[in-house]
């Protein structure tokens, strides 16, 4: 099977070296998957995080939204949803790229499973943090 | 596994197919410059500039612990301290990175997925004077904004 990586090898410009994880047919776990969920989430982060710079920086008097302007926002309908998707997303992204770097270091597979589930609670606490602040604001009187 | 007769397999150059061998492990083998090519230092730069992002993320996450406290800690904050004009010019380098990250990253995509796999200098080209144009355009409306 040759996949996009033996060609991005291949072809002129392309890195001389590639991490291990894009290397699939040389290893015998979840060939390519992290790479691939990091590419699709990373698309989906350029999108909101282009909405989240214009909405909360550039489109606004100031540069920057006061307490009454970041309600405002947030407390519309069509935001908070995709507010919250952002923050789903985006810590989503940004610890797989980390879970990837600290495979590079090179763990056992035991280190490795241990190092996911430890990066699962870490995503799960940030949404609970996330979410808990967008309620209060959300509901606050 | 691999079909070592299609025409772009690793088999075809050898010298960009190194045997796994040869590829280093751990931060020496990502922070080491020798050999590297345009694409070696786009990794190293795309790696620097996540991370970077990524403890971006938390700061601003226990910042906007701040919204909840009330109106009156939130717009001191702003006042005293995010509309200064060094945190103007921490913005631009945030905006920096997340150009350098999020455009790379796109480009990573587009190749990683087998496309414009053979214009891969042009794409680097294009997507760096996109990069410098909307960094440019930001820094003005920074500055625009004034501390
Ligand atoms: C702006 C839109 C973004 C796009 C299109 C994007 C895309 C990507 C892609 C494709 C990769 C994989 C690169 C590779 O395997 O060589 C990646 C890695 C990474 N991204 Fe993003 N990303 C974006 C934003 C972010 C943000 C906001 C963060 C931080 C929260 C982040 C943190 C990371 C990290 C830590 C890595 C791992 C770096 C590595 O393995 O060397 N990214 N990104
Ligand atoms: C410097 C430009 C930025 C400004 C002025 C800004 C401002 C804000 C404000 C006012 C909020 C609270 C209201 C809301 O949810 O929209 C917020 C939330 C958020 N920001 Fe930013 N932000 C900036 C950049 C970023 C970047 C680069 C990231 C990603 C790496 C990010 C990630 C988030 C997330 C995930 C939330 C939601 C928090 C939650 O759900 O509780 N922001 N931002």
């Amino acid at each position: 099977m040759t996949g996009p990586v033996d060609e991005l090898r291949a072809a002129p410009g392309g890195a001389r070296e590639l991490p291990e994880r894009w290397a699939p047919e040389e290893r015998d776990t979840l060939p390519g998957v992290g790479w691939a969920w990091q590419a699709i989430t990373g698309a989906l982060v350029l999108v909101l995080l282009t909405l989240h710079m214009i909405a909360n920086h550039f489109v606004v008097q100031g540069g920057l939204r006061d307490y009454q302007q970041v309600i405002a926002y947030i407390t519309n309908p069509i935001i908070l949803p995709l507010e919250t998707l952002f923050l789903v997303v985006v810590s989503w992204h940004g610890l797989l790229g980390l879970r990837a770097v600290v495979f590079d270091f090179g763990l056992s597979a035991r280190a490795e499973r241990i190092v996911t589930r430890v990066f699962v609670v870490v995503w799960l606490a940030t949404i609970a943090y996330g979410v808990t602040l967008l309620a209060i604001l959300v509901t606050r009187p | 596994m691999t079909d070592r007769t299609a025409p772009t397999g690793r088999t075809a150059l050898p010298d960009a197919t190194a045997p796994s061998r040869a590829r280093r492990r751990g931060v020496a083998g990502w922070v080491d410059v020798r050999g590297r090519r345009l694409g070696g230092w786009a990794f190293i730069l795309n790696r620097v500039t996540g991370l970077g992002v990524l403890f971006y993320l938390y700061l601003h996450l226990l910042v906007l612990s701040q919204l909840a406290i009330g109106p009156g800690a939130w717009d001191s904050l702003l006042k005293n301290w995010f509309l200064n004009p060094v945190f103007l010019v921490l913005d631009v380098v945030l905006l920096a990175g997340l150009l350098i990250h999020g455009l790379n990253g796109i480009r990573v995509s587009l190749v990683g997925f087998g496309l414009v796999v053979s214009r891969q200098k042009a794409l680097l080209g294009a997507f760096g004077t996109i990069g410098a144009i909307v960094l440019l355009i930001g820094t003005l409306m920074f500055i625009s904004h004034g501390g």
